[in-house]
């Protein structure tokens, strides 16, 4: 149980953050595009 | 690295306590202490939208002739003012609710901090609605800079507490989390706005009222999950160092003793001169890669400005963790001393017209700016203990409202000032370069000169 509570509380967390990432390394590849 | 609460739990006290009072946040034992990061990221992921705030700057200029600024428009320079009122109200209001967020606890503190916030939004809709711009400084300015200062330290005691062994990755996997903000919220800002989009409007209350809700609501999950340890928690298995180290005491000091210190105000200059190093090339980051290297567009340097978010992002934890295991006050040498030594090889670069190594100078600059963001908390946990840690973080931040100021005034003014004098574009920045190099300088030396405070001051034995 406190192991499935770690794990949802980190991709609440995470899963926004991951999204953020990848959208600007998207963006940045054009500067070396 | 994993660790459970060991230590007994201290009863709430006579008469039921609030939700939000620091009594119930108090964690069972058998808790698992990293089941708190997550709520210290939630509120920093969201208050670091402020890094992004600039996105809306544009859209805020097109209220009125929406394809372009109309006369009764607001200027991009009304509108800038809205970010600096928030940096300088995030440093004030952390200054002067410094000791609550320490008495209240960070269930309260954060519950507060995601009113103020998103009620900034709301205001701040308003504002834009009827087209008062003084409704604007006051949303997002007044009441958002109160959020981004309480939020920003309300987690800060909590996780020095809950990782006696590892301060500054704890401190660091939250702070990252600013940094990280301005990554989710850029994009989501310019997605919101164009769904909201219609033929008599550009989108932005729209877009403001839905920020509003849900980074209310994401940072009153941080604020409904996060547990305080129980006073006398340690991890289990790990034992204080029996020989104090010369930098790390295990001594307190209180918050209105610290801030009369010579090491206080040390640090306060350390920081400033950090930041103002870090910030004013952030704010400039843009313009400066497409006036120093002939064919960067607009879009690539977009992109440039995205990679300096990663770097200030990850630098936030990277070296934050490290300063565990090399000391706070090697960190701030590496910062100062390879800080000078790429300030001062960007021009050579320059020149040498390689967008690669331009790139990759910035982007350890920008680790290195996010970095003393993040390791400040341990730093001043080594030097003045836990018992008021947070609270004095509070008062220190007065220097990041300084350096806001400073940095991006510094950069703007000596490249205006070389232009007019006829200095080409491209070699505009080599003057503020070397600027750069002498505030770091400044910065090593107040870092030099940093000595573990008396014991005359020390919780108990000061007159404080």
């Amino acid at each position: 149980m406190d192991r499935l509570k770690l794990i949802v509380l980190w991709l609440i967390v995470g899963v926004p953050l991951a999204w953020g990432v990848a959208k600007t390394l998207q963006n940045a590849i054009r500067l070396f595009a | 690295m994993s660790a459970t609460v060991t230590g007994r739990s201290d009863a709430p006290g006579i008469g039921a306590p609030g939700f939000l009072d620091r009594a119930r946040t108090i964690a069972p034992p058998g808790y698992n202490r990293f089941l708190v990061p997550p709520a210290a990221l939630a509120v920093h992921l969201s208050i670091g939208q402020a890094y992004a705030f600039s996105t809306f700057n544009l859209p805020l200029t097109k209220l009125i002739g929406l394809t372009q600024s109309a006369p009764d428009d607001w200027t991009l320079k009304q509108v800038g003012w809205t970010f600096s009122l928030a940096i300088l109200v995030l440093g004030l209001s952390a200054a002067l609710f410094g000791r609550w967020v320490e008495r209240a606890g960070p269930r309260k503190a954060m519950a507060v901090a995601a009113v103020c916030f998103g009620s900034g939004f709301f205001v701040s809709a308003l504002g834009i609605s009827q087209h008062q711009i003084a409704l604007l400084y006051l949303g997002y300015g007044v009441l958002g800079g109160c959020g981004l200062g309480i939020g920003y330290i309300s987690p800060v005691s909590t996780l020095i507490k809950w990782f006696p062994d590892r301060p500054g990755m704890a401190t660091g996997m939250a702070i990252m989390g600013f940094g990280g903000g301005a990554l989710i919220a850029a994009p989501l800002s310019i997605a919101l706005m164009d769904h909201f989009k219609t033929a008599s409007s550009n989108g932005v209350v729209e877009s403001f009222l839905v920020m509003g809700v849900v980074y209310c609501a994401y940072m009153l999950f941080g604020a409904f999950t996060v547990r305080v340890p129980p006073d006398d928690w340690k991890p289990a298995a790990w034992v204080p160092a029996s020989q104090p180290q010369k930098l790390v005491t295990n001594a307190n000091v209180h918050v209105d003793v610290a801030w009369r210190t010579r090491q206080f105000w040390l640090l306060w200059v350390v920081l400033c001169m950090n930041v103002t190093a870090g910030i004013g090339v952030l704010s400039q980051a843009s313009p400066m890669i497409q006036e120093m290297f002939r064919g960067v567009l607009p879009a690539a340097a977009a992109g440039f400005v995205g990679l300096l978010s990663l770097f200030n992002m990850g630098g936030r934890f990277v070296w934050a963790s490290v300063s565990d295991y090399i000391g706070r006050k090697n960190t701030y040498l590496v910062f100062f001393l390879l800080g000078i030594a790429l300030y001062a090889a960007v021009p050579t670069i320059g020149r040498l017209g390689s967008t690669p190594l331009f790139v990759l100078a910035f982007g350890i600059i920008l680790s290195m700016y996010g970095g003393g963001f993040a390791t400040i908390p341990a730093y001043l946990r080594d030097i003045f203990g836990t018992m008021h840690v947070g609270a004095i973080h509070g008062r220190l931040l007065t220097a990041w409202a300084a350096a806001g100021v400073l940095g991006p005034m510094l950069v703007n003014y000596i490249r205006e000032f070389q232009i007019d004098h006829g200095v080409p574009k491209a070699q505009a920045y080599s003057v503020t370069m070397y600027i750069m190099c002498v505030l770091l300088l400044v910065g090593l030396v107040c870092n030099l000169a940093v000595r573990a405070v008396g014991a005359d001051r020390h919780h108990g034995n000061a007159e404080g």
